[in-house]
């Protein structure tokens, strides 16, 4: 009959009590795996740009300022939080941080960018050349030397005229 | 029978026609026919052989054949065979026999490969354009391959209007979308009614076109896609990112290391756990009862959990690499699993009963919504949609994948054909998973998680996969291709051939059940508008060849 | 009375349930969340809500702005001026300025409030949501007339204070006709106070809304406020028909002993509207003829005099 059913149903709802949660008033505790904001360690990174070659976002770019000098960049805009830049590194300098409250209005904020001093051989005194590995994988890397092509999702022509849409991003060269 | 005794079958009644026949294995078949009896051959392996049709495909294969090429995706669910039928087309206005007529459920895959790829289906009863926005210029079409992946293209007319066709007489219009409290995505439905009764509709969708074909064919490698892939859907993405892996692989002929197949199988059936939760308090938010909507949710939270737990994030799971997945089941998720699935089972058994003998959910929603079995057959319908009309089909049962083949498991199947049916079946499904999943948990053996990928991928290898999604066969065509990526890349969602059976679903039906039938297929647009254009103005409009534009993001 | 006190007596009869509405509709909200395990707003968020619609930009859209005014002035207006009509604890302040057929005409009025703001809108699902409201109205308000009528047939007039006080009761034997009426009126009373599973004119998953689409802001906050009102209204319009054992005592029990009633009814209609899915208008309009037949039955007992 269906009041009885209804009854049950009620039962049911009144057997869980409340569930509501306290958040934002109380945090909520994270599992260990879970994938945040991917914090990038500059002391551990060798720069081999592993990471930039697996972003399925291509949200991570590398520039080389001159010989020993690279600029790894992770801009943050797309980035899915997927984790294959962690999967990948080498030295395990990329870690999925539990922060996922990550709104702000200013993009600098989520921008994170590396500074780094690359090896040079210790006998002639000049950055390894191909064929090593690290200049292997720095010719699959993306690149953006140049800032008109470092754009590569540009927004729909609905909205914009000619201007870069991230312009607020200063590649400061020294 | 199996795959070689089909062929031979085919290849006695049609003889010449059939140019070549690809065997790799027992479970898949590709025939190639002359473009002039692809028609016969679709119309015997349809009608007289009985089988299932899946999708049609279109494919600019100039860069390496010199022509385009068709496919027609057929399943034989009795002898576990997915078969695909190709024909070759001349690269100058490249035409094919058009096969609606004969499977009306062809409708949508054809108006697709007429828009993107410029391919005629000849003698098509409704050649609408269906995928492309209104303004887009004709002649220019997105999937070729000489067309660029991030431009708009000359004379796209943002002002244009969709022409709708005229109702029919006597009938009011009523619009139902794009934007409606119901819908979560954006389509519209443009329903002729006569007073309170429904008497035909006219679908436009697609405005959530995100173009992930064509990225995947232009931009993205193998191991980046499963996360794109990902992406297509928000209920059902670990589906899409474990079939189109497993189309690699089978292209590939890679075989998985055993303890990643248990675990892609647990994590598409704690997926099929959540979404069917997830539906049930939907269907009934829709009819107006809120509490079941609260508390299937509320039963449905420790599924993301756990989720959580395993992968790092509640719904996007990044589960998959070509050759294994990422995540691990260490003993404790073990243990706490199975404690969450016999917590689940016994609050999902007291929902059932009380909602089995409600008669008020039970007003609102029998008779309603119906979908026979000559619809199924006809519109290629497939899910719990097709199981509550009493087909017998599931891709884990007919087409095996993942450690489906080591886990014992029922098929739901009821007989009503409405939408009370649809409710049941998936209510009975949520059992079924909870089986499987304590199977696996059992079962599953230590080992690595990952075959290692020594060599390059052969080029020009196709694979086929179809993976049960909580809604349907979810069906994955790959070809591989150069450059650490895919050929083509053609997603069928489950959606995508439910829809088509809408109109007819809620004709002479009233408005009010307009909305439960729609939900009651379980529609995932997203899944269904998965090419999206994301065509971007440079500047300056210029054609780019594949090697310029592979220059110019490689440039040192 | 002194036209004095008459005035008072308006004056706090309208404060009090525009007070009171608002209340009861955070009390409704806070047990439907409790049924739903969940937190559920605190009891003053209509409070809340209503000053928020108030404080927005006055925005007037739809095919005929002037009738959409006029709608949502007229909705509240005419649930005020009820409340000075229905008594409430107390003899109803102008309960001298007009019979009970007054009541039932102005209950009528209100519905036609909604209809005429559907109108107003002019789009596909308004019109389509009046039809509803229409085919529920032609339904049900004769169901209440035939109820006040047959309490009129006891008493012998069509006085307010003396109709709505128990007055199908008043016969001098066993009820019968009093204790069906209170049935079909328990059963039919979701759908006057507009709630699950009878609130079909308003299906905001199915219709957007209805007529109500084009409200918004202090327009909206008239109409929200007017059917707050209602379910407060008819609460006390069925307690002083059906349930008026208590409310005779001296002011203030009979009072408290009012509102308690009134309590306990709301706390009724949240419970079923909690556990019910909404009908299909076919489904509803089939119920509501069984029973108003039942009540025309049960008028034909009360005019034999049982």
């Amino acid at each position: 009959m269906s009041l009885l059913s209804k009854l049950r149903e009620t039962l049911v709802c009144l057997k869980a009590g409340r569930v509501t949660l306290p958040y934002p008033a109380q945090a909520r505790p994270l599992p260990e795996k879970f994938r945040g904001r991917p914090i990038f360690n500059a002391a551990k990174c060798v720069g081999c740009a592993g990471c930039a070659n697996n972003c399925p976002a291509r949200e991570i770019l590398v520039v080389d300022v001159c010989q020993e000098i690279r600029i790894l960049q992770y801009l943050g805009r797309r980035c899915t939080y997927c984790g294959r830049c962690a999967d990948v590194c080498p030295e395990k300098a990329i870690t999925m941080s539990h922060e996922f409250e990550t709104a702000t209005g200013s993009i600098g904020d989520i921008r994170q960018r590396l500074e780094l001093f690359m090896s040079t051989c210790q006998r002639c005194g000049r950055c390894f050349k191909e064929p090593s590995p690290l200049e292997q994988l720095k010719l699959k890397g993306y690149r953006f030397d140049d800032v008109q092509n470092e754009r590569w999702i540009l927004r729909s022509r609905a909205y914009l005229q000619s201007e870069p849409v991230v312009d607020d991003i200063k590649i400061e060269l020294d | 029978m199996t795959a070689r005794e089909r062929l031979n079958q085919l290849k006695e009644k049609f003889g010449p026609a059939i140019q070549r026949a690809d065997l790799p294995g027992d479970t898949r078949l590709f025939v190639y026919v002359e473009p002039s009896s692809l028609k016969a051959v679709c119309q015997h392996i349809f009608r007289d052989l009985d089988a299932r049709y899946v999708i049609s495909i279109g494919l600019d294969d100039r860069p390496v054949s010199g022509q385009f090429l068709v496919a027609h995706d057929f399943a034989f669910d009795r002898d576990h065979l997915l078969c695909s039928v190709l024909v070759y087309l001349p690269p100058d206005h490249p035409k094919v026999d058009s096969i609606s007529d004969l499977i009306p459920g062809a409708n949508w895959a054809e108006r697709e490969f007429r828009d993107l790829l410029g391919i005629e289906p000849v003698g098509h009863r409704y050649p609408k354009r269906l995928v492309l926005p209104d303004g887009w210029p004709d002649g220019v079409h997105p999937l070729r391959k000489d067309v660029p992946w991030n431009q708009v293209p000359e004379g796209f007319d943002e002002e244009a209007e969709f022409k709708f066709d005229d109702p029919p007489e006597g009938c009011t219009v009523v619009p139902f979308g794009p934007f409606h409290p119901t819908l979560d995505e954006p389509a519209h439905f443009r329903l002729y009614v006569e007073g309170e009764m429904v008497r035909g509709c006219e679908y436009r969708g697609f405005m959530v076109h995100r173009g992930i074909e064509k990225l995947a064919e232009s931009v993205l490698t193998y191991n980046d896609i499963p996360m794109m892939a990902e992406r297509i859907c928000g209920i059902c993405g670990c589906v899409h990112n474990v079939a189109y892996a497993q189309a690699v692989e089978s292209a590939v002929a890679l075989r998985l290391p055993p303890r990643a197949e248990y675990i892609r199988t647990i994590m598409l059936e704690i997926e099929r756990l959540h979404s069917h939760l997830l539906w049930v308090g939907l269907a009934c938010h829709i009819v107006g009862f809120d509490t079941l909507f609260m508390q299937s949710w509320r039963i449905r939270e420790p599924i993301m959990w756990i989720a959580e737990k395993i992968s790092g994030n509640r719904k996007t799971y990044a589960l998959c690499v070509i050759g294994g997945v990422r995540w691990d089941i260490t003993p404790e998720v073990k243990a706490e699993l199975r404690r969450l699935l016999d917590k689940l089972e016994a609050e999902w058994r007291e929902v059932v009963a009380a909602v089995s003998k409600d008669k008020n959910i039970q007003k609102r929603t029998r008779g309603v919504g119906v979908a026979d079995k000559t619809l199924v057959k006809n519109a290629g319908l497939i899910g719990p949609v097709a199981r509550a009309a009493g087909a017998d089909i599931d891709c884990r049962r007919d087409h095996p994948y993942a450690a489906y083949d080591r886990v014992d498991f029922e098929v739901i199947t009821a007989t009503g054909c409405d939408v009370w049916s649809r409710v049941v079946v998936r209510m009975m499904e949520v059992f079924e998973s909870i089986r499987i999943i304590r199977q696996c948990l059992e079962k599953m053996p230590e080992g690595p998680l990952q075959t290692p990928i020594t060599d390059e991928l052969p080029v020009g290898r196709l694979g086929l996969s179809s993976v049960e999604a909580p809604r349907g066969e979810s069906h994955h065509f790959v070809i591989t291709g150069e450059n650490n990526r895919p050929h083509r890349w053609r997603v069928r969602a489950p959606t995508y051939q439910n829809l088509q059976a809408v109109p007819m679903m809620i004709k002479d039906q009233q408005l009010a059940d307009m909305t439960i039938s729609l939900g009651s297929i379980d529609p995932c647009f997203s899944c269904t508008d998965r090419l999206e254009t994301i065509d971007l103005k440079s500047g300056a409009s210029r054609v780019w060849s594949q090697e310029e534009l592979i220059r110019l993001v490689r440039k040192a | 009375m002194s036209l004095l006190i008459i005035i008072l007596g308006v004056l706090a009869n309208v404060t009090l349930v525009l007070l009171l509405a608002p209340l009861f509709q955070g009390v409704l909200r806070k047990v439907t969340a409790q049924i739903q395990s969940r937190q559920g707003p605190p009891l003053r968020q209509p409070y809340f809500d209503l000053l928020k619609l108030l404080g927005k930009e006055d925005i007037e859209s739809g095919q005929a702005p002037a009738m959409q005014r006029f709608a949502a002035y007229l909705s509240l207006a005419t649930v005020l001026t009820l409340a000075a009509l229905v008594p409430m604890g107390f003899p109803a302040p102008l309960s001298g300025a007009g019979d009970v057929v007054l009541v039932i005409y102005l209950l009528t009025l209100s519905g036609i409030c909604t209809l005429l703001a559907g109108l107003a809108a002019g789009s596909t699902y308004s019109l389509v949501g009046i039809s509803r409201e229409m085919m529920t109205m032609i339904a049900l308000e004769p169901l209440l007339a035939v109820a006040i009528v047959a309490g009129a047939i006891h008493t012998g007039s069509f006085r307010l204070d003396t109709v709505l006080n128990g007055s199908v009761y008043a016969v001098g034997g066993f009820p019968w006709s009093g204790l069906i009426l209170l049935g079909a009126m328990l059963l039919s009373f979701q759908a006057f106070v507009q709630r699950v599973p009878f609130d079909i004119s308003e299906a905001e998953t199915e219709l957007m809304e209805g007529p109500l689409m084009e409200y918004s802001g202090p327009k909206l906050a008239l109409f929200k406020y007017a059917q707050m009102a209602k379910l407060v209204i008819y609460g006390a319009l069925f307690v002083d028909l059906f349930v008026p054992w208590g409310s005779a005592l001296a002011f203030p029990f009979g009072w408290l002993i009012f509102w308690l009633k009134v309590c306990g009814l709301v706390l009724l209609v949240t419970l079923v509207a909690a556990t019910h899915a909404r009908y299909r208008i076919d489904q509803a309009i089939r119920f509501f003829a069984s029973l108003l037949v039942v009540a025309l039955g049960a008028l034909i007992l009360a005019s034999y005099g049982y």
